[in-house]
């Protein structure tokens, strides 16, 4: 038995001696029901007292990945990886081409490395635009605790109004649009390339990339604008934003440029500690000898972990090796943003909530806005750039294959790919380490730590369900890629029982948004 | 032995444009019973008619809102796991049916939101809308075979569709039924 093997056994051994233990403690689950499953699942236990112990955040995992794919070409991982996600499949392509790039050891020209980081920028900013005004709206635009009735995307446009809605969607057409025009589709690139891309820009097409930047550009500053007066301005906002119950004091990851400023595409890894100082700058491919995965028997998901520091239980601070990725990671750990105007954004995001880092993770959503603005201005540089309409836009590989690591800053922070081959370039061993799961640790522990603050006993307040899930909804995390939601009848579940097991309550959210209790 | 080349029907946005009647096939045929809407669309686009879109995509969420555009009339189909019934059942939803869902999904917004988001916003959408979903088990594991109760649906979904479609539709000199 491999010393990972042995370990694996007594933490299953232990986690099912605590499980037995649990089982006869009073129990919340929130529970989806439904193929909403694919977004996770909440256990939480009360003592003896009624008080919360500890909480569960489940998430179901992708299964049968590396099986699939050993025996298959590497050239094939950008398309496979980006068709097994349905969310972030440019995140994928991407990560997959750089690590082909390095299982080749080929450097492309730099007109490639330009056009792949201008498409990149496209999709950063379409993903972070359409997080901000659909899925963290909610929360924020419209309020925590508004009518469930309101609280949705309907509401986020009734306050923002129908105009700026239409201009979201056309914003977003445009950058979808140019993705489409130059990596061949917007679902599924099709563009990636050891060594370049498959398609050249043509003078024509730079015309329409800088008319559609330098509107992005406006579309992020009106953004950033709508965030001020809607968020900023409203002090029960920000109090939330500051309060403890969504705050921790954790290591923060993110990939920086030579001067450690914020870049998608490519750079060093920065981990900063929960102090702000420079933990460690390592290149990507060193990436498997910092970070390490921890195995808890009540999850599917590997928890990542910073290997030198050690894996410390569920605990902040500096002894504890749990990191965050993510926008408001990416910024804790960059000197600064490399266009002007996200500079200026990311002053002011410091400035106002008063320390670097920033350790409230509902700031993510304020930090994903600074990248928007970051990505649009980078797209403009990009597209001015005279190098971009060159034709040479590929170096053929000729080294022979065996290890390759690739590694993107995703929306929803740093995702990994790592693929071994045979010297035909046949997948041995292939590898991902996705965003959600280098945050996996932390957001367990907001997730418990909300429930904490917000949860006494069987009487669990509507406001609850929203509040603990506004704890992981921060991160954007990606559980069970390329699933739907059509709803059954039942999306969320708590359940509170009492130590002999009986339900002492329920409380369920049907699909039109209404809560009722059994 | 799992097909992983391009089928063609998940064309990029700028290829979608108007007709009378879209069949939007939803999931992902790398993942088991997630396949499903794949199948489907491969043998509805052998007989459906030149006027009638087919389209088979694993995006999901807000991404969907480019196929439901520029159609006059819309068919779903698509895996759910209830847990409420056995593998296989056909639900057949209609728009009518929907009510909108408030936050549940953390992670994004539904079809069903996307669609009101669209009525709400005047955008072009679909006036008709019907869902076909199937009761499926496993939609995680890559590479999985479909359960044979899900796959044994498929069939009648076809049949469904095509009466759907056979219905409403005017044939043209192009188009064929198989």
């Amino acid at each position: 038995m491999t010393e990972r093997e042995q370990n694996l056994r007594q933490v299953l051994q232990e986690g099912a001696a605590r499980t037995n233990t649990e089982s006869v403690r009073r129990r919340i689950t929130i529970d989806p029901v439904t193929r909403l499953e694919g977004h996770g699942k909440i256990d939480i236990f009360l003592d003896e007292t009624g008080q919360v112990e500890r909480a569960y955040f489940q998430v179901p995992e992708l299964r049968g990945f590396e099986k699939f794919v050993q025996g298959r070409p590497a050239e094939d991982m950008p398309q496979i990886t980006s068709r097994i996600c349905g969310v972030c499949p440019t995140a994928h392509h991407m990560a997959a081409t750089k690590a082909l790039d390095h299982l080749y050891r080929v450097d492309p020209p730099p007109t490639a490395k330009i056009i792949r980081e201008l498409v990149y920028n496209t999709f950063m900013a379409e993903d972070h635009a359409l997080h901000f005004y659909f899925l963290g709206g909610p929360d924020f635009v419209v309020g925590p605790d508004a009518p469930p009735a309101e609280r949705n995307v309907l509401g986020v446009i009734g306050k923002v109004g129908i105009e700026t809605g239409r201009k979201v969607i056309a914003m977003r057409r445009r950058w979808r649009e140019l993705i489409a025009l130059t990596a061949g589709k917007s679902v599924h690139p099709v563009f990636g390339l050891p060594g370049g891309v498959a398609k050249r820009v043509t003078p024509e097409m730079q015309k329409q990339f800088q008319e559609v930047a330098a509107d992005g550009v406006e579309f992020a500053k009106f953004t950033l604008q709508l965030f001020e007066d809607v968020v900023l301005k409203n002090t029960d906002y920000v109090r939330m934003i500051l309060s403890d119950t969504y705050t921790h004091r954790t290591y923060y990851m993110g990939m920086v440029d030579d001067s450690n400023r914020v870049n998608f595409y490519d750079g060093s890894i920065r981990v900063m500690t929960p102090q702000g100082k420079e933990w460690k700058k390592f290149p990507s491919e060193q990436y498997l000898e910092n970070v390490a995965e921890h195995v808890e028997p009540w999850s599917y998901v590997k928890f990542c972990y910073l290997k030198p520091v050690g894996w410390n239980g569920f605990s902040e601070g500096i002894d504890s090796g749990i990191y965050s990725v993510a926008p408001m990671a990416r910024l804790n750990v960059s000197d600064g943003m490399a266009t002007p105007l996200a500079q200026q954004a990311y002053e002011k995001f410091f400035s106002t909530l008063g320390s670097k880092p920033v350790h409230h993770t509902l700031a993510n959503h304020w930090a994903r806005l600074v990248e928007l603005l970051y990505a649009t201005e980078r797209m403009t540089e990009l597209a001015a750039d005279p190098q971009l309409t060159d034709t040479t836009i590929r170096v053929l590989p000729t080294e022979k294959p065996r290890e390759g690591i690739g590694v993107v800053e995703a929306p929803r922070g740093t995702l990994v790919h790592h693929y071994v081959t045979d010297e035909n370039g046949i997948i041995q061993k292939a590898n991902l380490i996705v965003a959600t799961q280098n945050n996996a640790a932390r957001m367990a522990m907001s997730v418990e730590k909300a429930a904490k603050g917000l949860i006494s006993g069987a009487d669990v307040p509507e406001g609850v369900l929203n509040r603990v899930e506004m704890a992981f909804r921060a991160y954007d995390p990606c559980h069970g890629c390329a699933t739907h939601s059509l709803p059954g009848s039942m999306p969320l579940l708590i359940r509170v029982r009492d130590q002999s097991g009986k339900t002492l309550a329920t409380l369920r959210r049907d699909f039109d948004g209404s809560v009722r209790r059994d | 032995m799992i097909d992983t080349s391009d089928s063609g029907l998940d064309r990029p946005m700028s290829a979608v444009h108007s007709c009378s009647t879209r069949v939007l096939c939803l999931g992902n045929d790398l993942l088991g019973d997630d396949s499903l809407g794949s199948r489907v669309a491969s043998r509805v686009q052998q007989f459906a008619p030149t006027d009638v879109e087919v389209f088979s995509t694993s995006e999901s969420g807000f991404s969907l809102l480019d196929y439901l555009l520029g159609t006059h009339r819309l068919i779903v189909i698509d895996t759910v796991v209830t847990g409420n019934a056995l593998p296989g059942t056909i639900y057949k939803i209609c728009e009518s049916e929907l009510k909108l869902h408030a936050g549940g999904s953390p992670h994004y917004i539904g079809l069903f939101e996307t669609i009101a988001l669209s009525r709400y916003l005047r955008l072009p959408v679909a006036e008709e809308v019907l869902i076909l979903a199937v009761e499926a088990t496993q939609c995680f594991t890559v590479g999985d075979e479909m359960n044979p109760a899900v796959s044994a649906a498929i069939p009648a979904l076809v049949e469904i569709v095509r009466n759907r479609i056979g219905a409403r539709t005017t044939h043209r000199t192009r188009g064929f039924v198989a």
